[in-house]
């Protein structure tokens, strides 16, 4: 759906440049990550979409329609996808509803429409609509800011969204359960997502896509589980960290693992609690060491399909190492 | 527009001078008066037990401003009489507020944690106020005298209205004979006075700086 | 009782005396209503027309130079400089200019020049303080320049603007007086005549007055101030660095 050609982008005066021929595709549907660390270009990217910067060579096309050529104004262009900072940004001097209420109003929907649709986007982002809509931004916390911020870049229902470190701003906590939010509310809405973080595990967690940037140029791109098990060099062994097991875990379906009954050695207890197939091998573990066992059930639904085991795992994750 | 070099010259050579020494003093005295009331008073504002008198003080430092420069002169001239008394009270009071705002100003925006790490390291209040808050606020209350300075040096152009002298002498004799190099050489001297001033008062800030950065 | 009485006819004769002579300008003003009336409405009239020519040319420039910064410098080294020049010169160098002459243009030339610095430099502190985030956020959503202007940015710089207007009127009701010395028939008429002839009543009267005018503007401007902002600003009128 979002398509980068080769591009470019040079601040007048700077020796090097931010973006260095950068090409890669956002699949529709998809929230593709840029991570790196500061000043690797993922903001300057991000902001190339919506021509808040322009690139000084190369394209950007959405859905085959090149960027510079799909408006007039790049205002127009900008109504069409959502926006959120990290300091969100919200108008000091309006109030909630006003401040979600922006783009539609920009583009002129009849009053009552947009205030129903005001309402059912507070909601969606789990803001009580009667208490919240009147209030002013400096009467909201971190955390309902930075809901609010999301809610009104999804007031006008754009295809694509530009989200620029959108969590960075409030306590660890917040911040998961925004991000566990936002993924469930993603599920039901498929937009099209670009996501910048500098958080590798933030990455992971959110991303269908990543895509790993450094002083510009584009390191390697990949689902979380290609760039776990693959990485294509230190710099990207070094952006994971020591814990790459784990995560990799977490992105692992106990499917994959499962083995049947009947194949496992007799001597292993089997009676632990059990998971689901398509949950994440990282919970069986939790099991495993919860209940002081070596295998841990696997059901689909309510049948039982067989077990992880203990080995298995090792076995599993021994085989990714060496291939590093 | 006739302008006769002639006169403008021996106005600014022979006939300014003397009147740019009493202007001078004008300026300088109001300056340091109104410095010593001000800046004390702005410091106990910031001071917690006096903290709730912030606006009740501050209006009245504002009211010196609001009103007129020749309304209070005026107003002091039937009691002080002929002479430079009425402008030198005029204008103490006319440069109260911009030295009281500034110093308060300047105060408020020392950063809590600065403070808060002196406190922590044992500085009595009276050492922090002295050796953290002040030295810090030294740009924005210069800042603010600088204006005073300013303000005091233009407006005490009126102070002739009530015989104080001054370079306002020269000025009114050009308005009232309706001759511009008269004005024009006032105004030169009044422009220059305060120019000089600005730079003097910018050197004071800068010593200032640097000295408290060497007694670290 | 001697006492009392004693006290009580040195206190009434100190009153009378008191009234005659500090308090007689409240004679003179009731004596002279009706040229102070005509010397009230004089002095407001100019204000206005000053404030109006202000409000449209100063505001504009206020905005440009928080668009174009390079501007900027330019535009507060000439305001800082008028800043030195004492009214009264300013008055005096214009009813030289063959075209202005004495009277209310010179005056009102004058002052328009005078209120350009306070007016310039709040409405630019003012637009500039609004924070990046909110401009970035709002443009990112698709607003043009034009409507960030006038959507945010000014809504946002109301209160300080507006702080700016009430800081320029009263500063060009006093300048305004001095006007008089130039021909200007308003209320620093009295003080000047007054000092001529020598009248404390007139000098008093006058000052009162004037005071009383500029306070009053003082204050019916801040009530406006406070209220003109969104209730969403919180916005402290001590934090004002000149």
């Amino acid at each position: 759906m979002i398509v980068l050609d080769e591009v470019t982008k040079i601040f007048p005066g700077a020796r090097e440049p931010a973006v260095d021929r950068v090409s890669f595709q956002v699949t529709e549907g998809n929230i593709c990550v840029f991570v790196g660390p500061s000043g690797c270009g993922k903001t300057t990217i991000l902001r190339m979409i919506n021509r808040l910067e322009e690139p000084t060579d190369g394209d950007i096309y959405i859905k085959g329609e090149r960027v510079k050529d799909k408006h007039v104004n790049a205002d127009e262009l900008r109504r069409e996808i959502g926006y959120v900072i990290q300091q969100v940004g919200l108008l000091p001097h309006q109030t909630v509803e006003q401040n979600v209420a922006l783009v539609p109003r920009l583009l002129k929907w009849p009053a009552d429409k947009i205030r129903s649709r005001v309402a059912e986007l507070l909601q969606m982002v789990g803001l009580d609509p009667q208490e919240i809509s009147h209030k002013y931004p400096y009467q909201l916390s971190g955390g309902m800011m930075q809901r609010v911020g999301v809610a009104r870049a999804l007031a006008a229902d754009p295809p694509i969204m530009l989200m620029d470190e959108p969590f960075g701003a409030v306590d660890p906590i917040v911040r998961e359960r925004l991000q566990d939010e936002f993924l469930r509310l993603q599920k039901e809405l498929k937009k099209t997502i670009c996501f910048v973080t500098h958080d590798i595990n933030e990455a992971i967690k959110m991303g269908d896509h990543i895509v790993i940037l450094a002083a510009g140029k584009l390191i390697q791109h990949g689902t979380p589980r290609e760039i776990l098990t693959a990485p294509a060099n230190d710099f990207v062994k070094d952006l994971i960290g020591e814990n790459k097991e784990i995560k990799l875990l977490e992105l692992t379906r106990a499917a994959e693992l499962v083995k049947p009954q009947a194949e496992l050695p007799p001597a292993l207890s089997s009676n632990g609690c059990c998971v689901q197939s398509i949950d994440p091998v990282q919970r069986a573990l939790e099991i495993m060491l919860k209940e002081n066992s070596d295998t841990v059930g696997v059901r689909d639904g309510d049948e039982l399909i067989g077990a992880i085991s203990w080995a298995a795992i090792k076995e599993y994750i021994n085989a990714i190492n060496a291939n590093i | 527009m006739d302008f006769e070099t002639d006169r403008f010259i021996s106005t600014l050579v022979d006939r300014a001078p003397p009147h740019a020494l009493e202007h001078l003093q004008l300026v300088l005295i109001p300056l340091v008066i109104a410095f010593v009331v001000a800046f004390p008073v702005a410091i106990l504002l910031t001071r917690r037990r006096f903290i709730r008198s912030t606006e009740r003080v501050m209006a009245v430092f504002n009211a010196g401003q609001t009103i007129p420069p020749l309304a209070v002169i005026a107003i002091f001239f039937p009691f002080l009489g002929l002479g430079r008394e009425p402008a030198l009270l005029a204008l103490t009071i006319y440069a109260l507020l911009p030295i009281a705002r500034n110093t308060l100003v300047g105060l408020k925006g020392v950063p809590r944690e600065v403070i808060e790490a002196a406190r922590g390291m044992g500085m009595t209040d009276w050492e922090i106020l002295i050796r953290v808050e002040l030295p810090l606020s030294v740009p924005v209350i210069m800042a603010g005298v600088r204006i005073s300075a300013i303000l005091i040096a233009a407006t005490a152009a009126l102070a002739s209205l009530v015989g104080g002298g001054g370079m306002g002498t020269i000025i009114f004799a050009g308005i009232d004979f309706f001759r511009v190099e008269l004005v024009l050489a006032g105004t030169l001297f009044i422009v220059f006075i305060a120019i000089l001033l600005d730079r003097v008062l910018t050197v004071v800030e800068n010593i200032l700086t640097t000295v408290h950065l060497k007694s670290r | 009782m001697e006492l009392g009485e004693g006290l009580l006819r040195w206190f009434v004769l100190w009153f009378v005396n008191f009234y005659d002579e500090q308090l007689g300008f409240i004679d003179y003003i009731i004596q002279s209503w009706e040229q102070i009336v005509d010397y009230t409405a004089n002095h407001f009239l100019l204000v206005f027309i000053v404030m109006f020519f202000s409000l449209i040319f100063w505001i504009s420039i206020g905005l440009l130079i928080s668009r174009y910064d390079s501007l900027a410098t330019g535009a507060f080294s000439v305001g800082n400089l008028l800043f030195c020049i004492p009214s009264i010169s300013l008055f005096g160098i214009f009813i030289t200019i063959p075209m202005l002459g004495l009277g209310r243009t010179s005056a009102a030339l004058a002052l328009i020049l005078y209120a350009m610095m306070p007016m310039v430099r709040n409405v630019y502190r003012g637009i500039k303080s609004v924070d990046w985030g909110i401009i970035d956020a709002a443009r990112g959503m698709g607003m043009t320049a034009r409507q960030i202007l006038f959507r945010v940015q000014i809504p946002i710089a109301l209160p300080v603007i507006f702080a700016g207007i009430r800081i320029t009127t009263v500063m060009i009701t006093g300048m305004a007086a001095v006007a008089t010395f130039i021909g200007e028939r308003n209320l620093g008429r009295l003080i000047h005549h007054g000092i001529a002839r020598e009248s404390s009543d007139m000098i008093i009267a006058g000052a009162i007055l004037v005071s009383f005018i500029a306070l009053l503007l003082d204050y019916l401007l801040g009530k406006i101030e406070r209220r003109i902002a969104s209730p969403g600003l919180r916005y402290d009128h001590q934090d004002e660095i000149t």
